[in-house]
């Protein structure tokens, strides 16, 4: 059987004299004065600022990471236009070269017998002869 | 064009009192609105301890924040949204933190004497059929959103009313009866197998 909206509003009703039992309210205080007096002592406002920007920053939802991707890309942008260069170029270290010249192994002298140097073989200009 | 005058905050000089350091001013505004906090908090979390641990973190944040407080809103409607923001906040976390299990969650009937019917109280089987049946909207209420959840505590459970309810959440009166309506059958379609036509 499916109740209707009223007996569920009903049922929901019966729980509003919720209350939580006797004397809580006299603990919860002295508790708090513990805390807040602790806090005082140890607390700094910095941990103060921490734990709202925290709270902040959790309460922004999903757009947080974008806020987040946005400050970490201004600020690597920021640094690598602040950075100088012309340092990083002076400190390179000098390494000697470790290459050798070797001379191409010229073409054996038979080889340039065997070709043809003769004007005959040399064609027109604009020819070529295959 | 003229502005429309917001009746006196009845808080105020408690307010005043408390913002010019007086702690027991404080004390009297925790005394206040401790009762309807608790149970906003607790219906949201269904656990006794976090209901106490969130209950300490919105006072002391109130407290901190008091100085800030310019009486753009009373204070029990700022003390709400500090509430439901921190809450909304806190269920997050324990959803990311661990998948509880709804029988892990307490079911708040042996919490909350008004579930005892005094008109059936001399009718013990009749008493525990409604036992059961509000453990089985306890179960309904752990299902819906939480936002969804909210507004059923605060409507149905904490008899606010629409335009309170809005102010807290900030949203428009139509988003919060549609909230509301969308709930309600979400927990009548739930409720169906377990409801008796003696309810």
């Amino acid at each position: 059987m499916k109740p209707s909206i009223e007996q569920i509003v009903n049922q929901l009703a019966l729980k509003r004299e919720g209350r939580p039992e006797e004397g809580y309210w006299q603990d919860f205080l002295c508790e708090f004065h513990h805390r807040q007096r602790k806090q005082a002592v140890t607390g700094s406002r910095y941990s103060a600022m921490i734990s709202q920007f925290s709270s902040w920053f959790g309460s922004l939802g999903p757009s947080k990471w974008a806020y987040g991707t946005g400050v970490a890309y201004a600020a690597l942008t920021v640094g690598f236009i602040l950075t100088p260069r012309s340092v990083e170029r002076e400190n390179l270290p000098s390494s000697p070269v470790k290459y050798q010249v070797v001379p191409a192994p010229g073409l054996p002298l038979e080889q340039l017998d065997r070709l043809d140097l003769s004007p005959s073989t040399q064609g027109n200009i604009g020819e070529q002869i295959f | 064009m003229f502005r429309q005058s917001r009746p006196p905050d009845p808080d105020q000089d408690l307010i005043t009192r408390a913002q010019q350091g007086d702690t027991r001013a404080f004390d009297a505004l925790i005394l206040k609105y401790g009762d309807k906090l608790f149970g906003l908090v607790y219906h949201m979390t269904s656990h006794k301890e976090d209901t106490h641990d969130l209950l300490q973190e919105i006072f002391a944040r109130a407290y901190q924040s008091l100085s800030k407080f310019r009486g753009n809103s009373t204070f029990y409607t700022w003390i709400y949204q500090i509430a439901v923001n921190l809450t909304l906040n806190f269920l997050k976390k324990r959803k990311r933190r661990t998948t509880l299990s709804l029988n892990d969650l307490e079911s708040s009937v042996q919490l909350d004497p008004a579930l005892i019917d005094s008109a059936h109280e001399a009718n013990p089987e009749r008493q525990t059929a409604l036992n059961e049946l509000q453990i089985k909207l306890n179960e309904a209420m752990k299902k819906l959103s939480d936002p969804h959840r909210m507004v059923v505590t605060m409507f149905d459970i904490q008899g606010m009313s629409h335009v309170e309810i809005a102010k807290v959440l900030k949203a428009s009166e139509g988003t919060i009866r549609s909230r509301l309506h969308y709930a309600h059958l979400q927990l009548q379609s739930a409720l169906q197998d377990s409801w008796e036509e003696r309810f």
